[in-house]
């Protein structure tokens, strides 16, 4: 009965390595299959809604562009950005436009001029309503459908 | 404007990728490539542990006495070592400080994974079936090891003696030596392999072996032989003046006679009377080149062929000989000469052979637990060296050299059987002892035993060597 | 893709995390039977009762990921679960005496993953307090130091007293380190890829901006010459390294980085005996002096390797316990001892697996913030495991850093998986804000 059992401890070990590998490639395929699903997601247009540019400076994108919006937004100078600000007044990442739960929402992201909405300063997150203004530095935006 | 993040985490994200590789490929070295050699390290605790968790396979000599087994202890197994006159040959095997000896040659053997058992090696690896462990045995005989030990009566030096047709080394002394019982044991070893490494006179290395010495004397066999096969006449007598030298380039460099001699020498009379400056003119007739091809062909300054570690010794510090008084020097053994006493014995093995030499080793069988043959170790002869014809006249002659009137080994003589051999004193540093050898073998007609001694710094060199070699040749011999 | 869709009423299903869990759960009493059979030569319920202990817990967390409709990635909680498993299979197999306290730091480790999951409840707000990080990385790195609570443990002073046990402070620091460069350097990036002046080819930035990270890395520096640990050290720059790469692209950083460490090293070598001993055990660990002495270890665990082969001794069959603390140094050696290259390959496929699906989630962030902390939560993750396995290979010189969620330690195991969830809630955001699975 010795042997009997060897044998069987046997195919435990190998089945431990199978099992292993079988979930590194479980693991892997998972890891593909959202990998579609995002690439699917991120490449849906913009165009939830726009932002219009009601004021502006020199360099930054010119009064009456429609800049497209997608589920999140991150707003400033630097053209890492969703929307880019080129106005020195404007922070390398200004603030944060996102759509959550069928509406938007703003948040400063730490900018050193601040984020306005209809003229006042942007505390936490804050809803905003399409017709809203936005103030980015010396660069205003309307929310539009 | 900086450029987007993303491509610097692409690069960052390949270079990691990249050193992965190159550790899997680092990891694949050492599982695949190296293992071999490392799991046959002497060191490798995977041959050792045997001793600890499981018992050991003994080591046995040619009749089954044991030389080294394994037996419970309050901790396990303990391997125990019962003669000390073989601590070198048969080694230790230790968690601490690894394997020598037969034990690190034979490891696999003895935890039951002989390479000529590979089934065994499948099950154990793969199922865990260690207890199964048989045994290595050694051609050593224990009665002819009391003997060789009993003759160097604990002198600093080494006998071995083998059987010149086979090759299997019948007993194997170096002393001094030391009790690898407290190597094995936890709680001495550190002391003890302390003061073994510290010891000046290297009780840890095996002189029959790893020992180098200059032949003396025991070479002019050799030069013999060269002579011999280059047609020299051994006839033919040469003038011997005390002190020699062919010509006045020479300056005050002289050949000395070790008897003063004056008088006319053929090659048995040489060879009796060990005389230095007949084998000087010897060695200057047939040339440095002939000497150097007989010196290498007999094996000199290269490692023999043994299944425990040996050294090579070495022709000359350059490797050729050339120089004159070097030619002169090497052919009566000494010049820059360094050989081991294995090293000599087979060149008096290959003598007893009928030309051909032997290959050595200790080790004859691996069995299995159940206590049948599992390899065989009978390694093949290594090829003629000299004729048959060469062999018998040296042979003859070596035997005028032990019983012949006046002769210098004299003391290797033994009752009613021929005994072949020469003695040696080979001078070494100045101001030290000259150390004492003798080679021989008997019986000279068919010989079955083939025995070399070295005292170190014997102040009487060779007369003090030669006795002992008788001894060793009686037990051998059963006389 | 239609599993992923489907509506339940309570949470968010996640069928890829729980499918993948379910492997994990096999792998665990796989490795346990056959560790604790080859240890008993018998197969027992007992040997079940540990995975099954640890099947719980990652069930549990899975269910509590579901309740909160979590939408962060579904494969970085498997696989840092599926390594855990492996840690407690070779606790069990290497030092069963530990195994309680391993599990112990398991469910602990679990725990800090869900608060972690739960706490900070904006993400982006981590960067706002990021001198107060930067202060608290410091004290923790320092507080070994005191005498009081700071402990030496095997000649390096990087512990500190708690209760009973002891904890390694800097495993915390990696992570607030992280936190820290990311939020500053979100923040200044441009200035340092861009500065007005440039010697040659090489920018130089304005020193102001420069003075933060330099200091902060020196701080580290000091303290870790003074705490004895090379490992740290080493990766602590590879940190400070990677980050001002991310941040700039500048390779020239990095390039700059990697002289001053070569040239440190060397000046460390001539001046601490530490670094010379560790140094020359592993130019020449079989070497008489050093094979008995400092070179042991690392001679032992090569031994183990080569016994490996390319399938391996099997688990509980081979003799990795003959390496020194091989539960905290060595575990990959004593792995790929009873694995073989095959074992030893998918371990580290695993790893590479979390780095790239790290630096996914890092390329999927919404803000430079969370691209560089995800990024820099990975390159962690990965650092240490070349590190620790390029040592145990002979590759580098040996450190003691700990190959993340397998070797045997409480505080690496809880801040690893605090790492994974935070790596999580960045996945979170991006998906949350960018629409996805």
């Amino acid at each position: 009965m010795e042997i009997t059992f060897g044998v069987l401890l046997w195919g435990v070990r190998i089945a431990f390595l199978v099992v292993l590998y079988l979930f590194l490639i479980r693991a892997f395929s998972a890891l593909q299959h959202s990998l579609g699903a995002e690439t699917q997601v991120a490449a849906r247009p913009a165009g939830l809604a726009f932002l219009v540019v009601q004021r502006s400076v020199r360099g930054a994108p010119r009064v009456g562009d429609r800049l497209p919006l997608r589920a999140l937004n991150a707003i400033g100078r630097d053209a890492g950005n969703d929307v880019v600000i080129n106005d020195e007044a404007a922070s390398a990442r200004h603030a944060l436009v996102e759509f959550a739960d069928g509406e938007w929402w703003v948040q400063d992201a730490g900018s050193t001029n601040g984020t306005l909405v209809n003229g006042a300063t942007v505390r936490s997150r804050e809803r905003l309503q399409y017709g809203d203004e936005l103030g980015i530095g010396r660069v205003a935006l309307r929310l539009e459908q | 404007m900086t450029a987007p993040i993303a491509a610097n985490i692409r690069s960052l994200t390949l270079t990691l990728a990249a050193a992965f590789l190159v550790t899997s490929v680092g990891v694949s070295y050492w599982t695949i490539i190296a293992a071999d050699e490392l799991a046959n390290d002497p060191f490798n605790p995977r041959l050792i542990a045997a001793s600890n968790d499981r018992p050991r396979g003994a080591i046995l000599d040619r009749n089954g006495a044991p030389l080294a087994t394994s037996e419970k202890g309050a901790n396990g197994f303990v391997r125990s070592y019962k003669d000390q006159s073989l601590a070198q040959v048969v080694g230790y095997a230790s968690l601490r400080f690894g394997l020598s000896g037969v034990e690190a040659a034979y490891a696999e053997s003895l935890i039951g994974r002989d390479p000529a058992d590979p089934i065994s090696i499948w099950r154990a690896r793969y199922l865990g079936e260690r207890q199964a462990v048989g045994s290595v045995v050694l051609a050593i005989d224990e009665k002819i090891q009391k003997a060789a030990t009993d003759a160097l009566g604990g002198r600093r030096g080494a006998i071995v003696a083998l059987d010149p047709r086979t090759g299997a080394i019948l007993a194997s002394v170096s002393f001094p030596s030391y009790d690898p019982n407290q190597i094995v044991d936890p709680q001495r070893q550190q002391a003890a392999m302390d003061q073994l490494n510290k010891a000046v006179d290297r009780p840890l290395l095996n002189r029959t072996a790893q020992g180098l010495y200059p032949p003396g004397s025991t070479f002019k066999v050799v030069t013999a032989a060269a002579a011999l096969e280059s047609g020299f006449d051994p006839t033919r007598k040469l003038r011997v003046d005390d002190p020699y030298q062919p010509d006045r380039s020479w300056g005050d460099y002289f050949v000395r006679s070790a008897s003063h001699a004056h008088g006319l020498f053929d090659m048995s009379d040489g060879l009796r009377l060990s005389e230095n400056i007949y084998f000087a003119q010897v060695g200057l007739q047939i040339g440095g080149a002939k000497l150097a091809e007989y010196a290498k062909r007999f094996g000199v300054g290269a490692t023999p062929k043994l299944d425990l570690p040996a050294a090579k010794g070495q022709l000359s510090d350059s490797g050729v000989i050339e120089r004159p008084t070097l030619v002169a020097d090497t052919s009566y053994g000494q010049g820059e000469l360094l050989v081991s006493p294995l090293q000599m014995a087979l060149v008096y093995a290959t003598i007893a052979n009928g030309g051909v030499m032997p290959t050595p080793h200790y080790a004859t069988e691996v069995r299995d637990a159940g206590g049948h043959v599992v390899r065989q170790i009978a390694p093949g002869a290594q090829g003629p060296v000299i004729s048959p014809g060469t062999a018998k006249a040296l042979a003859t002659m070596l035997v005028g050299a032990v019983a012949g009137p006046g002769a210098f080994a004299f003391g290797a003589k033994i009752p009613s059987v021929d005994v072949a051999g020469k003695t040696g004193t080979a001078e070494n540093r100045p101001g030290e002892a000259p150390h004492g050898w003798f080679v021989g073998f008997a019986p000279a007609a068919a010989p079955t035993v083939v025995v070399a001694v070295i005292v170190e710094n014997a102040a009487e060199g060779g007369v003090t060597a030669a006795p002992m070699g008788a001894q060793v040749m009686r037990a051998a011999l059963g006389k | 893709m239609i599993a992923a869709r489907a509506r339940v009423p309570i949470g968010r299903a996640r069928f890829s995390e729980l499918s993948l869990l379910v492997w994990v759960g096999i792998l665990a009493v796989l490795g346990f039977v056959a560790v604790v059979g080859a240890e008993t030569s018998s197969f027992g319920v007992a040997s079940i009762i540990v995975p099954a202990v640890f099947i719980v817990l990652v069930l549990s967390l899975h269910v509590f990921l579901v309740a909160r409709r979590f939408r962060g990635d579904q494969v970085l909680m498997p696989i840092a679960a599926g390594l855990t498993a492996i840690g407690l299979v070779l606790v069990q197999r290497l030092a069963s005496d530990l195994l309680l306290q391993q599990l112990s730091w398991t469910i602990i480790a679990g725990g800090a993953f869900a608060a972690t999951i739960l706490i900070p409840r904006d993400l982006t707000a981590l960067a706002r307090f990021k001198w107060t990080w930067a202060f608290l990385g410091v004290l923790l790195l320092v507080a070994p130091l005191f005498p009081v609570i700071g402990r030496e443990i095997n000649g390096a002073r990087i512990w500190i007293k708690v209760g009973p046990g002891s904890i390694e402070p800097w495993e915390a620091v990696k992570l607030l380190l992280v936190i820290f460069f990311a939020a500053y350097l979100e923040e200044y990036r441009e200035v340092l890829a861009h500065s007005p002046r440039r010697i040659g080819p090489f920018p130089v930035p304005p020193v102001p901006y420069l003075v933060p990270i330099v200091a902060m890395w020196g701080i580290a520096m000091l303290v870790m010459v003074f705490e004895k640990d090379i490992g740290a050290t080493a990766l602590f720059f590879g940190i400070f390294l990677a980050m001002l790469f991310l941040a700039t692209g500048e390779a020239f950083y990095a390039v700059l980085g990697l002289a001053l460490l070569l040239v440190g090293g060397f000046v460390a070598y001539q001046l601490f005996g530490h670094v010379q001993a560790r140094v020359d055990t592993w130019l020449r660990p079989f070497d008489e002096d050093l094979r008995f002495g400092t070179g042991y270890q690392l001679v032992q665990g090569l031994y183990a390797l080569a016994n490996g082969g390319l399938f391996g001794a099997g688990l509980g069959n081979g003799m990795p316990e003959r390496i020194p603390v091989v539960w905290s140094d060595f575990v990959f050696d004593a792995f790929a001892e009873e694995t073989g290259f095959a074992g030893a390959l998918a371990l580290l496929a695993l790893y590479l697996l979390f780095l790239y699906r790290g630096m996914l989630i890092a390329l999927r962030a919404p803000t430079t913030f969370l691209q560089l902390l995800a990024a820099g939560l990975s390159f962690i993750i990965a650092l240490q495991t070349l590190v620790i396995v390029g040592g145990n290979a002979r590759l580098i010189p040996l450190t003691g850093i700990t190959l993340p969620f397998v070797a045997y330690g409480g505080s690496s195991l809880v801040t690893n998986w605090m790492l994974v969830a935070l790596l999580l809630r960045v996945s979170e955001v991006s998906n949350r804000m960018r629409g996805g699975p």
